[in-house]
């Protein structure tokens, strides 16, 4: 293989096709900024997730004496029934711990949220429910709970605070699949771009294809040029979507998101370097397969 | 060297065969002469040989091997063993003689040192010496026809084909070629030539194939150009 004549038929054949090789590297950059950002926000979407399941908790909270509501019909739980929800609880096979918050626990851990706001001067411990912290299993699996024992006497409401996450997640999920349809689009884009490209390239070389095909080039030498053409292309796009990618996690989540929202740990550009090799490679093989299967059409043996 | 056997070639769009039935055999080292009017087949005949289309039926044999059965990714080498000369020469303009010859044996990985070896030896072959910085648009017709016979025959092929190689040519320059061709053939390498240039034929008194409407009319040894042209 002479690498100083493939070299030089690629160097001709990018520049003169100048526009749409600008074209195809500004299609591609794009495509792989989008695939690193579907790939970044759910790598973001598990990395919350993750955090917040492990603090997740269904409060149920019991009748105090003055609550009201159906469960509580009775007056406050009496020992019986709330030895019948731990029962309910701690056998429930989702279930991993229960815990106990009495009056007097609740009323501290009261205290020390409203610590200086004037409330807590109002506030007696009789009046704050008694309740379960429940841990489960499985985070995601926390409806058999809730339903177990939401109706028992002596419950006045059961809480999960999965329900208070769900708009975050859906967010995410929503942002994730937004990149992903734009990767989709942008793939379309991409493999038209890079087939008119190699077509043009193609009918500009056919003098030189035609005279290599006559006297015996195998077809591997007469395609290399020009996928490797794809492929360089492919490269420089995907380089620039990486960069892209970097600019956008510095600006978007380095300087407004992270510093502003801190409930959870945040993607950075660690996170960047750890996809780049994935994208990089994911652009250039898509350009050599891509141009490939066009050349199967118009370079004909 | 280049066997036909009963073979036949139809292209979906037209309602002729562009050969029918067509049987002959050209042994190793002859000169063929393949003569006929336009559309009789001619150029057919040289497509099917370089396989660059396949036969609609028969069998056909080129250097030895059977096309029918030769995989595409074999093609290529039944062509580096053909030389293949037209009438409009087919040079790469923005390449030099000695690069235009060069590139043929570039393009199938020849080593550097085996072309600044073989690339003279055949621009001396062709008469051309001196003469390899030129670009094609600096020779006449003339010598950048012996420029694609040059590149055609430097790898040695065992056939050279050769389309109307005389068509754009004045007829001293292309006695030339012809002297040129008659050399190349006095090496053992078979030459196979379409034409239409009457006088080349009648001088020459070599086999003559001719076609009409992909039909043999006439294989003679020692033969003319025509008899009612």
């Amino acid at each position: 293989m002479r690498f100083q004549y493939v070299l030089s038929e690629i160097t001709t054949g990018l520049r003169r096709n100048l526009t749409m090789t600008i074209a195809l590297v500004i299609v591609v950059a794009i495509s792989i900024a989008m695939l690193g950002a579907g790939l970044l926000i759910r790598s973001q979407a598990e990395t919350t997730k993750g955090y917040w399941y492990d603090r997740i908790e269904i409060s149920v909270f019991m009748c105090n004496e003055y609550s009201t509501g159906a469960g509580c019909a009775d007056g406050a739980v009496t020992d019986a029934q709330r030895d019948t929800i731990r029962q309910t609880l701690e056998s429930h096979p989702e279930v991993d711990e229960v815990f106990y918050e009495n009056q007097e626990q609740a009323f501290a851990r009261f205290s020390e949220q409203f610590d200086d706001s004037d409330i807590g001067g109002i506030i007696t411990p009789d009046q704050l429910p008694e309740s379960f912290r429940v841990a489960l299993q499985d985070p995601e699996q926390y409806d058999g709970v809730v339903s177990a024992v939401a109706g028992l006497p002596g419950v006045q409401e059961v809480t999960d605070q999965r329900q208070l996450l769900e708009p975050l997640f859906r967010t995410l999920d929503g942002f994730q699949l937004v990149a992903f349809a734009i990767t989709v689009i942008q793939i379309v884009a991409a493999v038209l771009l890079i087939g008119n490209t190699i077509r043009l390239a193609a009918f500009n070389r056919r003098r030189e294809t035609g005279i290599m095909r006559l006297v015996g080039a195998s077809n591997f030498y007469i395609q290399l040029p020009f996928i490797l053409e794809a492929a360089i292309a492919g490269l420089l796009g995907s380089v620039l979507g990486v960069i892209a990618l970097f600019g956008g996690v510095e600006l978007i989540v380095g300087r407004f998101i992270a510093p502003n929202l801190q409930f959870t740990s945040w993607v950075d550009s660690a996170d960047v370097w750890a996809a780049t090799p994935w994208l990089l490679v994911a652009g250039v093989l898509f350009s050599m397969l891509a141009s490939f299967v066009t050349l199967r059409r118009y370079l004909r043996v | 060297m280049i066997l036909f056997d009963n073979v036949s070639k139809l292209y979906p769009t037209q309602n002729q065969a562009a050969l029918e039935s067509l049987s002959l055999e050209i042994e190793k080292g002859e000169f063929v002469f393949l003569v006929g009017p336009s559309g009789s087949g001619k150029s057919t005949f040289l497509r099917l040989t370089l396989r660059e289309d396949k036969p609609t039926s028969g069998r056909i044999r080129v250097a030895g091997k059977d096309l029918h059965r030769l995989s595409n990714w074999k093609v290529p080498h039944l062509r580096r063993r053909i030389g293949t000369v037209f009438q409009d020469f087919r040079l790469l303009p923005n390449k030099t003689v000695f690069e235009n010859i060069a590139f043929a044996l570039q393009v199938i990985g020849k080593p550097r040192r085996q072309i600044n070896r073989d690339v003279p030896a055949v621009l001396e072959l062709v008469g051309l010496d001196g003469k390899e910085d030129r670009l094609p648009d600096q020779l006449s017709g003339g010598e950048q026809q012996r420029v694609a016979v040059a590149r055609a025959f430097v790898n040695r092929p065992l056939i050279l084909l050769a389309d109307e190689p005389t068509g754009n040519l004045d007829p001293g320059t292309s006695v030339g070629i012809m002297k040129l061709l008659d050399r190349i053939n006095r090496t053992g390498t078979t030459v196979v030539m379409a034409t239409h240039d009457q006088s080349i034929v009648d001088q020459m008194r070599k086999r003559v194939i001719e076609l009409e409407h992909g039909k043999l009319v006439r294989d003679q040894s020692r033969g003319v150009y025509g008899y009612t042209r």
